[in-house]
């Protein structure tokens, strides 16, 4: 049981990073219909530009602050890069485009920075807590991981849901002849939804590195996790990103725990299945068929 | 006042409108009228910048508006209610109101959100429902409350009364006749339904094939009994 228990709480700092990417990745979908694989590869390039940053500064705050404007920038490059050119011709062909930004990115950091792993270093402690009497699988470190990703939720159903801006960004994913009517530029909120997408990457990039390492490749994994749980949110739904983001994160704890590190990947896939033959359209999604 | 001059759009190679032609003035109701396929919704569309002009000018208050996008249309002061009750029904009431006319001043926006809850009550009494909750005369209500949130000087309606009860069909449309006499609005109407049209507007244009065959007083059109039977098929 105490087992079970450490499990379950180490799975949470896991859970908070893949819940970030998922989240990133429903944004994209809301915004233009499609799945960016591109993704953990925009948090990986941030995070390297964080690492610098952070090796020549000492500041972790302005290291975050650094990658979330990369991010930005580079989630309004991205879109460029793949939408633009292939706008006329089906979405397919835009995912595709996704993947090739993936491999060039990882290419251009492996120039950049070189392939070896490196290091992050924690602006908090990482080592386990003491109290009443043990130490638990529970950090200083993770604490602060929760902190930022339940600030950076909170800041952007925030912007969903009261801001002018989140409305405008609703209404052109929900239906941009009616958002265009109404006199919204609904080019102007996909862009901002791949913006932000890559900034809420780059968040979820700089919180996981200090506790895997990073290199080109390191991120590869978690789009594994955050594919899953968008998927099984449907999607759709910012609340189902953040739910079976967390959700992934302590199955796969557990999973690793009680057996092998290497059956994650496996177990999350198995669930991913799963959930396609039993609720297709995504637990959080009240939309019809969708294509990825 | 909105002037459409000789304007033609085509789908590839069917001819959706032809050299049209007509001028919709401020104060009140234009009723354009025809069976299926006269080219009256891409009248509408075009008017609004869904559709791009083939040869022809539009303009509004002398500024030429054809060819341009609609959201740029829409702040002019041009709004466009598009068939088929189009409300997002994701989106609660209110902000499927508060949707239109985001680029107007804070005040401007307050008071047409509160002109909105007092010409359609029952959209103040649900402002926190999603729209899908709403019947269907209550959507087109909700279309039409989003369209007036841009502050329009032209309400172009496409068949409102699509799929409505005759009943609500009248409320509605002698709401909008009252509201482009009270306020100088010029009103655009398209509508299958001649019968009701006609009485409420004061000038109306028949279409037939992307063709305007007649306008004149909207007395007179709904009289013409040749003119009925020919384009109107009752």
């Amino acid at each position: 049981m105490t087992n079970f228990i450490d499990f379950l709480l180490g799975g949470f700092s896991s859970g908070a990073v893949i819940a970030l990417m998922a989240l990133a990745l429903v944004m994209v979908w809301r915004s233009t219909r499609m799945v960016n694989f591109a993704q953990v590869g925009q948090a990986m390039f941030t995070t390297y530009i964080a690492l610098t940053v952070q090796q020549s500064t000492g500041n972790w705050l302005l290291a975050l602050a650094v990658a979330m404007v990369a991010g930005l920038i580079l989630g309004i490059v991205v879109f460029f890069l793949v939408i633009r050119p292939v706008k006329n011709s089906d979405t397919t062909g835009a995912i595709i485009a996704t993947f090739g930004v993936l491999i060039a990115l990882q290419a251009g950091a492996g120039m950049i920075w070189g392939g070896d792993p490196e290091g992050f270093i924690p602006p908090v402690s990482n080592a386990g807590l003491e109290f009443a009497g043990r130490i638990w699988p529970v950090s200083l470190y993770d604490i602060l991981v929760w902190v930022v990703t339940a600030a950076l939720v909170i800041g952007l159903t925030l912007l969903f849901t009261k801001t002018s801006l989140g409305l405008s960004m609703r209404a052109s994913a929900f239906n941009p002849e009616v958002a265009r009517l109404s006199g919204v530029r609904v080019n102007r909120m996909l862009i901002t939804g791949w913006a932000i997408a890559g900034a809420t990457g780059a968040v979820g990039g700089v919180l996981i590195a200090p506790v895997s390492t990073i290199s080109p490749n390191s991120f590869d994994i978690l789009l594994v996790f955050a594919f899953t749980a968008a998927v099984i949110g449907g999607l759709d739904s910012l609340i189902g990103a953040v739910t079976f983001g967390i959700g992934t994160g302590l199955v796969i704890s557990l999973v690793s725990g009680y057996t092998d590190a290497s059956n994650a990947p496996v177990v999350a896939l198995a669930l991913l299945a799963l959930n396609l033959l039993l609720k297709p359209d995504g637990v959080f999604s009240h939309h019809g068929s969708r294509s990825v | 006042m909105l002037v459409i001059e000789n304007l033609s759009v085509s789908y590839g190679a069917v001819q959706a409108l032809k050299d049209v032609s007509l001028e919709v003035p401020h104060g009140h109701v234009t009723a354009v009228i025809g069976a299926n396929g006269a080219g009256k919704s891409t009248l509408m569309r075009t008017l609004a910048g869904l559709e791009k002009p083939q040869s022809g000018q539009i303009t509004f208050n002398g500024q030429v508006i054809s060819g341009r996008k609609p959201e740029d249309i829409v702040r002019m002061g041009i709004a466009l209610v598009p068939e088929g009750r189009s409300t997002i029904p994701e989106l609660t009431v209110e902000d499927n109101l508060k949707l239109g006319g985001m680029w107007r001043s804070h005040a401007q926006r307050n008071a047409s959100l509160s002109r909105a809850y007092s010409l359609f009550p029952v959209l103040g009494e649900r402002k926190s429902m999603r729209a899908d909750t709403l019947s269907g005369g209550e959507r087109q209500q909700l279309a039409i409350g989003r369209a007036l949130m841009t502050g329009p000087q032209v309400l172009l309606l496409d068949e409102p009364s699509l799929g409505l009860a005759p009943l609500i069909v009248t409320q509605i449309l002698e709401l909008v006749a009252r509201m482009a006499w009270d306020s100088g609005l010029a009103v655009l109407l398209v509508e299958q339904n001649a019968t009701v049209a006609l009485r409420i507007a004061r000038t109306g244009v028949v279409l037939n094939l992307g063709e305007v065959v007649k306008s004149g007083p909207a007395a007179e059109i709904a009289s013409d009994e040749e003119l009925r039977h020919a384009y109107l098929g009752y």
